[in-house]
């Protein structure tokens, strides 16, 4: 799975750690998501997804 | 501030304070053996180690908490689950594997008291590295 979190982030002009902040997770969260290391559950890829004002299906890039 | 925050505190303080009492409790027990054995520096060492891992998690829970982050989250209570997985396995095969071997090995039994020393030691071990593992290379 590849994600478009630190794209949509750098967009938005936002550090890891004020999105952290906006969506109720640690930092380090963000890393792994970011590194495609870490699988989120539907309501934290949706806190997300909010967060940066975009959808979960643009934000997660499923390899089929 | 938030109730999540009042209830990750008090988990920080109690954790602080019950590893405080276990640092005493081994403290006063190498003071008042007399000067330890070879044999139980292994296991004090190990529990020393133990000690400050547990520290390093309520550190690393405050320090993200004085941040305006939250002490967990989902990440964080998955990795905890797999690591306590971990423990839980070493546990078992601990407390079946460590008579077996002392007989095996020694060619006596061991007494309750060390199993259960053993079973505590091991799989503590099991979860702190795993932890760690699981913390670096992501869930």
């Amino acid at each position: 799975m590849k994600t478009r979190i630190k794209e949509f982030r750098a967009r938005d002009g936002l550090t890891q750690e004020d999105l952290a902040k906006k969506v109720g997770v640690r930092r380090e969260t963000i890393v792994f998501l970011e590194g495609g290391k870490y699988n989120p559950s539907l309501q934290l890829a949706h806190g997300v997804a909010k967060a940066l004002k975009t959808t979960v299906d643009e934000l997660f890039v499923f390899d089929d | 501030m938030k109730r999540r925050d009042t209830r990750s505190m008090a988990e920080i303080a109690t954790g602080i304070a019950i590893a405080v009492a276990v640092v005493a409790s081994l403290y006063f027990y190498m003071t008042g053996a007399g000067g330890t054995e070879p044999s139980e520096a292994l296991p004090v060492a190990i529990a020393l180690i133990l000690v400050a891992f547990a520290v390093y998690i309520f550190w690393d829970r405050a320090k993200n908490m004085q941040r305006g982050l939250p002490a967990k989250d989902e990440r964080l209570a998955n990795m905890s689950y797999r690591a306590g997985h971990c423990g839980f396995i070493a546990a078992i095969l601990t407390a079946v594997g460590a008579p077996l071997l002392s007989e095996l090995l020694y060619g006596h039994e061991l007494q309750g008291s060390h199993i259960t020393a053993a079973v505590v030691i091991v799989s503590g071990f099991a979860f702190a590295m795993s932890y760690l593992y699981l913390a670096r290379k992501g869930v």
